[in-house]
């Protein structure tokens, strides 16, 4: 395109003409798409850990003494009769049968060396139907169905537990994302009055422009290009600041002891394939877009 | 080339119409002045020309162009085929006379090569081709208007609109504008110039359109300013 040169030039001369207000710009909106990729990264690793626990998780059917005592592999009628029919409950892909016995001896390895070992008896654990839901969020219908059944001493829904967890990670999700949209107003406020503040500087050449006839594109983009190197410098900045945030954060933070396991670790490939793709096409599209209005609103062509 | 039919102009902030059912001609090759006092509606006329304003109602056609009705995108092509200058020059302060034309062409989507070529030609046209390099505030003012008249004419106008040209300047240099603007127009561009200056339109002696309050009220083919003022 003939112009290109000279709309590419237009525009970083536009940038020049006002440093402090480009990198006052380009500062605000970093810090807009950093929060709003940390808001990313809280919602994958969200995803995750929930994958993780919930292929592990199943709603635990306790069997109350009577039935628990002496049972070895679920032969007794009340317990063979509450297998048999969760097996054939729509809601349910798997049942298997957890002894006292077995139960007890992996209380010993889960526990191993500690004293809360010296405190239990095989007799205070009961026999247990695990059931794998079809549908992992589901879980709360089985407690209800199956909650004072003959021979059931109580049901839990293992995914209630870790529900805080969960819980803690979505509100991070959701700080991260109403800071990035407070920033994003800010930063979209700053564009647009920098274009507004160019737009007045130019006046004279764009006066000129317009009367020999220069199209909008000359007219206008050098403005939008400005808005758009903004944008993509903002994110560019905004990913080399979760790239740190990750080395020194949230690394330090998963590996250690409270919640090491816990949470799955974020990977530099979620940040870099994942994240800092969509940073730089929303960035670019958002000051296209104010820049475009701005122009339209109150920039005459 | 140019015409008005019955055009009338009234800005809504005011009661009377800047242009007043206003028709006129202007053939190919012409030379007019538009005069009349200060807020008689010549640079409203002008505007319509360049469709820096659209009429109330009437129509303003340039060439084949119906400009009241020319879409906003087609706009642009209008105005690379009219040239405009004006009493204060317009110059890009930080460009050299060079860039000043050159950016009219530029501006236009011209090649590198145009560019080249055609610079060089209108500053000798203009009488400036030792001043390429010069900046506009090194230029007195009858310069700084020849160049402006060079860059108004690099994208080769049909119409040359004028507005208060000699505005700005003594009359000795007014002198020397008005030739080249004769000369201009004798090599076959259309020129309408709007202006006060009683001695250049007497001095010329071409067609003489007067606006009185947005009214026209005097159209001759070989005019003075007129005695009424």
């Amino acid at each position: 395109m003939n112009g290109l040169g000279f709309v590419w030039r237009e525009a970083l001369a536009g940038l020049r003409r006002n440093v402090t207000m480009s990198v006052a710009m380009v500062l605000t909106t970093a810090i807009s798409l950093g929060l709003l990729g940390a808001g990313l990264l809280a919602v994958r690793t969200i995803d995750r850990t929930q994958d993780l626990y919930y292929s592990q998780l199943a709603v635990q059917v306790a069997l109350d003494e009577p039935t628990s005592a002496g049972d070895a592999n679920c032969s007794s009628p009340t317990c063979t009769g509450l297998r048999e029919q969760l097996q054939g409950d729509p809601l349910v892909s798997a049942v298997s049968y957890e002894s006292r016995d077995q139960a007890y001896q992996r209380f010993l390895r889960i526990y191993a060396g500690q004293s809360i070992l010296q405190l239990v008896r095989p007799q205070s654990l009961p026999a247990t139907l695990r059931v794998t839901p079809k549908d992992p969020t589901r879980g709360d219908a089985l407690v209800a169905e199956y909650t004072g059944k003959p021979g059931v001493r109580n049901v839990v829904d293992q995914r209630a537990l870790v529900q805080d967890l969960f819980t803690f990670l979505a509100s991070v999700r959701n700080a991260a994302f109403g800071l990035a949209s407070i920033q994003a107003l800010a930063a979209l406020l700053l564009i647009s009055n920098t274009i507004q503040v160019s737009a007045f500087t130019r006046r004279t050449e764009v006066g000129i422009m317009r009367l020999v006839g220069a199209t909008r594109w000359y007219t206008q983009v050098p403005f939008l290009i400005e808005a758009v190197i903004t944008g993509v410098v903002g994110a560019v900045l905004a990913t080399g600041g979760l790239v740190l945030g990750k080395l020194f954060f949230i690394d330090r933070l998963l590996s250690g002891r409270l919640i090491s396991n816990a949470i799955p670790a974020v990977g530099m490939s979620d940040v870099l394939l994942f994240v800092a793709p969509l940073l730089v096409v929303v960035g670019a599209a958002i000051a296209t877009a104010t820049g475009y209005v701005t122009l339209r609103l109150y920039v005459r062509n | 080339m140019l015409r008005l039919e019955n055009v009338t102009k009234l800005y809504p902030t005011s009661v009377r119409p800047a242009l007043d059912d206003v028709s006129m001609d202007v053939d190919r090759g012409e030379f007019v002045f538009l005069i009349g006092p200060s807020g008689s509606g010549k640079s409203t006329l002008l505007r319509l020309l360049l469709r820096e304003e659209a009429p109330s109602s009437g129509n303003v056609f340039v060439a084949n162009w119906n400009v009241a009705r020319l879409a906003n995108r087609k706009v642009p092509k209008l105005r690379q085929r009219m040239g405009c200058v004006f009493q204060d020059f317009r110059l890009l302060g930080n460009r050299t006379v060079a860039e000043n034309i050159a950016f009219a062409l530029e501006v236009t989507g011209k090649s590198e090569h145009t560019i080249r070529t055609v610079v060089p030609e209108m500053l000798e046209l203009v009488g400036l081709d030792g001043k390429s390099e010069r900046m506009p505030a090194e230029l007195s003012g009858g310069e700084a208007q020849r160049v402006a008249i060079a860059r108004a004419l690099a994208n080769r106008p049909l119409v040359l609109l004028a507005d208060e040209p000699t505005g700005n300047l003594d009359p000795e240099t007014s002198d020397d504008i008005m030739l080249l603007l004769d000369r201009i127009n004798r090599a076959g561009t259309t020129v309408v110039m709007a202006t006060h200056d009683r001695q250049i339109v007497d001095a010329m002696r071409r067609r003489v359109v007067e606006l009185h309050l947005g009214k026209l009220a005097r159209d001759d083919a070989r005019g003075v300013y007129g005695a009424s003022r």
